[in-house]
């Protein structure tokens, strides 16, 4: 390195690795520039001064520089080592792995770029090159240790375990016998615990038990070591060896249900459907009763049973462990016990059990056949569990005075406003929903959690102005205003890209959809740093679930509603690119004047505060930038798009919705939407094959999705509409449907028209596959749209059966009707039907308040304008907290004047 | 009925949001990713019976070798809905017999706000920590701390259980194991993830920079 300069710029060279080494970046700067002075063409030089400068941000200048020094010096493998760190500080990994591999041509044993290339092969999954590069480390340093477990993870990352195992093997010859010393105990059992994870992943669990029997006294963690020798015990059928092992580990933790069904398995009384025989469920019950003897203190043994029982042992056992939680008032009970709501029977005995319970301490003050009273709180709790019952089951009305008679018992206890906000919120009633949730914010305001479920109840009414303010009271970091985004705050940008979404701001909805992506890439981005770090800490079996967890990262809810959410956007934006900015106003031209009015206050309101703030965080940035500018290291960039407008102005919407699509189809293949969103996607991107791809995927995953059949007609409706093929493409496009489309049963020998009436046979008792079916018969043949519409309102809304029996409650569910409201308004522009459909909903769901039902809150109120009369016990008292609260924060919070319900 | 269990990989995200939702001081992912790829035997969850992930505890383990070996707790959260199941106390008990058996901590250390009158009690009279010192405005919104001990074990004995975890003053924690931000030979990208890691880190109370 600068070894063509005299001793003492060559000295001044080494300064400048040193002080880059060191983050001493002025001081390299100024080293550089000493020896630019003499030698202005120097290539190593040139190039270093570019590495320090993109440390400083100067990014432009850094590319500059370093291309310069790697033209003066095209033989010099540090010019093409920092040209590659260059590029991997912006993360194209793929252009610095080929500048690596320049560098190393000219010296093909330099260990420092080894190593780098070797992490990049590791963070790009180039699995086979990762192997090479290994097994050159280990060669030119075999004492390191490290060199021979990275060779070893390679192999195994490179699905080569055995291989692996060898080379672990080799390793532990080459020590001591009395290795390792005290202070690499941790480590090196760690790679042994690693070994035998290898060795049961290669399918020979009896190595790997032998393995760990020899070596138990170097393996330090002591938990992993039981808990694996107990699974490979159950696999190689040593079911009572393992069955001691496991009540042993309950022993130490008689909260871990694994251990349960671990000591199941190992009695022949596991079953993965719990569904078992009743000789099977006699076994079980005696089990779990000598269990419970020797466990007295765990919740699991009492808890589990409830899976296994049925009928009167059921009742016996769910009476007896609900009885302690509800004196101990245990908040979670009700959600405790809604997994059992999917077992046939099972609901209807908890209702019977919780009503007998009820009315036996309101009549004696105890639980039915004992004397000792209970504490005034447990019929609290009783109403608690009884109004979440009741809303499970969909009947609001009596969840919602079950949960007022518990407020009126307890007007304190805030996790009753809770439930009743998320009640209304099922029953259709956001607004109220929201207040009640603010209302049991209001009530402790130092809980974040109160603060984070009412934030998610106002984004749900879409009042996303007031949940960004109440959010702020929890997320101010020093001097910066709101530190959601910097700490990945998913669920909120998720939630609030939904939200305007629903309200026509395509702009500000798309920025915080590529937000919650953007988190995706940084996470991908995290685990660049440890892929040394693992191998010295030797954290082998969590590096390499890491590494799998990285590889499905993608496949996660919260990514796929976020990439879902963008490609909305963006067709939206590519359907109609000049509305795009005036969206809103559209918006309002639906709403009733009153509405309208509102709405327009608000986003006045809105943007004199987006002026206001933008203000305030320019000053805020010139003060910090001139007193603390030497406390930050980094000015926080001013967002300079703070609505959104920017993304709007893309060229191609279709090409980024594109990009967004790849990534689901490549991590969430499974699921209909991807490839719903597929085949609109190329619909409009006139992509007929891609298209058709995605309609055989629907077909396969659920061909009696209402979706999936609409995407089916569309189609091949579509495909009919096209002119005779003329060019070689279109008729090759022409003859792969033709062959296609012999593989589609639903299409044999019928027109179009046919298989939407078929399938409208075989669903017709259902809402939304007529809806699917009345829509189709307005595509085919558009002449028949009051046929159509009289499809949908012929459906009738029967009550729903519960375990056989008639229920009490209707089969529609309120999201599907809305769905069918704006079906009729805006596919069907039937404005007439769309009302008649409204009337008759509002009747299904008096509180929603998108229908406007009779008990909703937004007809409450406009028909009586005084507020005291709301049914909505929680207006009068919120709006006293919130006066409350106004005066103890100094008036910061302004926006909640705004908030009526 | 809650589970509680050993943290994997797989749980980080759903721990985030925990973390997230319930407490004001926050992490991003690759604080996670940090704490469970050093201790992976330090992070545990609480999940209910939907398997959803209702608590956590995320602990390490202090690496300065000037001071004896030593556990710290970097974060604990427990869904307000799912408390009054003794799920912080089975939490913290579960990590600290971790720091112990596998890392021979002598003790356990914590910040807590003084304002969190419900958690000083729980780690004072259920727990057994005791009041060490106050960091005067510890937290971002100048809130002091209380730095919170345990002694896990008495300090002159050099054996414990096995017999074979002899870990004279805190060579348990390889000090040459540096964090892996600072491992990089610092490109411009990793220098600031190192910041904003360090960031998370005051304000878990894991470092003490000042």
């Amino acid at each position: 390195m600068g070894s063509s300069l005299p001793p003492k710029e060559a000295n001044l060279f080494k300064v400048i690795v040193k002080s880059y080494e060191t983050k001493q970046y002025k001081k390299g700067l100024k080293a550089a520039d000493a020896i630019l002075k003499k030698f202005p063409e120097h290539g190593e030089t040139l190039s270093m001064k570019g590495l320090i400068l993109n440390c400083m941000d100067r990014k432009s200048e850094a590319y500059e520089l370093v291309r310069r020094g790697l033209k003066n010096d095209l033989k010099s493998h540090v010019c093409w080592h920092v040209y590659g760190l260059l590029y991997r500080s912006d993360r194209e990994y793929r252009e610095a792995i080929k500048c690596y591999r320049n560098a190393l041509k000219i010296d093909p044993d330099n260990i420092e770029i080894l190593r780098d290339l070797s992490l990049l092969q590791a963070q790009m999954r180039d699995l086979s090159g990762f192997v090479e590069t290994r097994q050159q480390l280990l060669t030119l340093k075999p004492n390191h240790r490290m060199n021979w477990i990275g060779f070893a993870v390679s192999h195994h990352l490179n699905s080569n375990g055995s291989k692996a195992i060898e080379i672990l093997e080799a390793y532990e010859g080459t020590l001591e016998d009395d290795y390792p010393p005290e202070n690499e105990r941790y480590e090196h059992g760690e790679m042994l615990l690693y070994k035998i994870s290898l060795l049961e992943e290669c399918g020979l669990p009896d190595k790997a038990l032998e393995e760990m029997h020899r070596k138990e006294a170097k393996i330090v963690d002591k938990l992993a070591y039981k808990e694996q020798m107990a699974s490979m015990l159950v696999k190689l059928g040593r079911i009572e060896e393992g069955e001691k092992l496991y009540r042993s580990l309950l022993f130490m933790n008689s909260d871990n249900y694994r251990y349960f069904m671990g000591l199941q398995k190992c009695l022949g009384l596991y079953s993965e459907r719990g569904q078992y025989t009743s000789d099977e469920v006699e076994r079980l019950d005696a089990l779990y009763k000598s269990l419970k003897e020797q466990y007295s203190w765990s919740s699991a043994v009492k808890r589990i049973p409830l899976d296994f029982l049925e009928g009167d042992k059921f009742w016996e056992a769910a009476d007896f462990y609900i009885r302690p939680l509800l004196t101990k008032g245990v908040p979670s009970l009700f959600s405790d016990l809604s997994p059992l709501y999917d077992h046939p029977g099972k609901a209807c005995i908890l209702e019977q059990l919780f009503l007998q319970l009820e009315d036996s301490i309101k009549k004696t003050g105890c639980f039915p056949g004992r004397t000792q009273k209970e504490p005034p709180s447990t019929l609290m709790w009783i109403l608690f569990l009884i109004s979440q019952h009741y809303d499970r089951r969909g009947q609001h009305d009596i969840a919602l005075a079950k949960i007022d008679e518990a407020i009126e018992h307890t007007p304190t206890a805030i996790d009753l406003y809770s439930v009743k906000g998320r009640i209304l919120k099922h029953a259709g009633d956001l607004a109220a929903a929201a207040a009640l949730a603010d209302e049991a914010r209001s009530m402790d305001l130092a809980d974040r959690y109160l603060n984070s479920e009412c934030v998610m109840r106002m984004l749900q009414a879409d009042q996303v102005g007031l949940a960004e303010k109440t959010a702020v009271l929890f997320t101010k970091d020093g001097d910066q205003h709101n530190n959601l985004h910097d700490m990945q705050c998913m669920w909120y940008e998720l939630a609030s890209g939904e939200s305007y979404f629903r309200q026509g701001d395509l702009g500000r909805a798309l920025k915080m959809f590529l937000a919650v992506e953007k988190h995706y890439a940084d996470m991908t981005e995290d685990q660049f740093d440890f892929h040394s770090y693992c191998l010295r800490k030797m954290t082998l079996r969590a590096y390499v679930s890491m590494l799998k967890f990285q590889d499905k990262l993608h496949s996660h809810e919260y990514f796929h509603k976020a990439a879902a959410g963008a490609i909305r956007c963006y067709m939206k934006l590519h359907d109609s690119p000049i509305k795009a900015t005036t969206k809103e106003g559209d918006d309002m031209s639906n709403l009733p004047p009153s509405q309208r009015k509102k709405l327009r206050q608000k986003q006045k309101k809105a943007e004199a505060r987006a002026k206001k703030e933008a203000e305030e965080k320019t000053e805020e940035e010139t003060t910090s930038g001139s007193s603390k500018s030497g406390k930050r290291q980094h000015a926080r960039p001013v967002d300079l798009d703070p609505h959104g407008q920017k993304l709007l102005q893309v060229e191609d919407p279709l090409l980024e919705a594109t990009k967004y699509l790849k990534l689901l189809q490549n991590n969430s293949a499974s699921s209909l939407e991807t490839h719903i969103l597929s085949f609109e996607l190329n619909m409009r991107k006139q992509k007929i094959l891609l298209a058709f791809q995605a309609v055989k995927q629907l077909l396969k995953l659920d061909e009696n999705n209402p979706d999936c059949h609409r995407c089916l007609i569309r189609f091949f409706h579509r495909v009919s509409s096209f002119p005779a093929p003329k060019t070689d493409t279109q008729k090759l496009i022409w003859s792969v449907l033709e062959s296609e489309r012999r593989d589609i049963s639903q299409l044999h020998g019928k027109s179009l028209i046919e298989v939407n009436q078929s399938f409208l046979e075989n669903h017709k008792d259902s809402l939304m596959h007529r809806a699917a079916a009345a829509e189709m018969l307005l595509v085919l043949e558009p002449e028949k749209k009051l046929e159509a519409i009289k499809l949908i309102e012929d459906s009738t809304n029967k009550l729903a059966p519960v375990d056989g029996a008639q229920g009490p409650v209707r089969e529609w569910k309120l999201d599907d009707c809305i769905a069918v409201h704006k079906l009729l308004e805006t596919v069907f522009i039937d404005e007439d039907a769309a009302s008649r459909w409204k009337a008759r909903c509002a009747e299904y769901f008096p509180y929603s308040t998108y229908f406007g039902g009779c008990r909703s809150s937004v007809v409450s109120y406009s028909l009586n304008h005084n507020v005291q009369n709301a049914p909505e016990n929680g207006v009068l008292a919120y709006q006293e907290a919130k006066k409350e609260e106004t005066r103890s924060l100094n008036g910061k919070l302004h926006a909640f004047k705004d908030l009526t319900i | 009925m809650v589970c509680i269990r050993q943290a994997t990989v797989e749980d980080l995200l759903a721990m985030q949001a925990c973390n997230l939702l319930c407490l004001p001081e926050n992490y991003q992912m690759k604080y996670y990713l940090y704490h469970i790829l050093s201790w992976p035997q330090l992070l545990f969850v609480a999940e209910d019976y939907g398997s959803k992930i209702v608590g956590y505890v995320l602990a390490k383990m202090e690496e300065d070798a000037s001071e004896p070996c030593h556990g710290h707790i970097t974060s604990l959260a427990v869904l307000r809905t799912h408390r009054k199941l003794g799920l912080a106390t089975k939490l913290m008990t579960a990590a600290q017999n971790a720091m112990d058996s596998v890392f021979g901590a002598e003790y356990v250390s914590l910040h807590v706000r003084r304002s969190n009158r419900a958690a000083i009690n729980l780690y004072t009279s259920t727990l057994g920590y005791k009041i060490h010192d106050v960091e005067a405005k510890y937290y971002a919104d100048g809130e002091d701390a209380y730095d919170m001990r345990k002694q896990l074990k008495v300090r002159t004995a050099h054996h414990h259980g096995h017999g074979h975890h002899h870990h004279p003053g805190g060579a348990c924690c390889s000090g040459d194991a540096a964090k892996p931000v600072e491992a990089d030979a610092g490109t411009g990208a990793s220098a600031s993830a190192s910041a904003s890691a360090n960031a998370g880190e005051r304000r878990a109370g894991g470092v003490q920079s000042r």
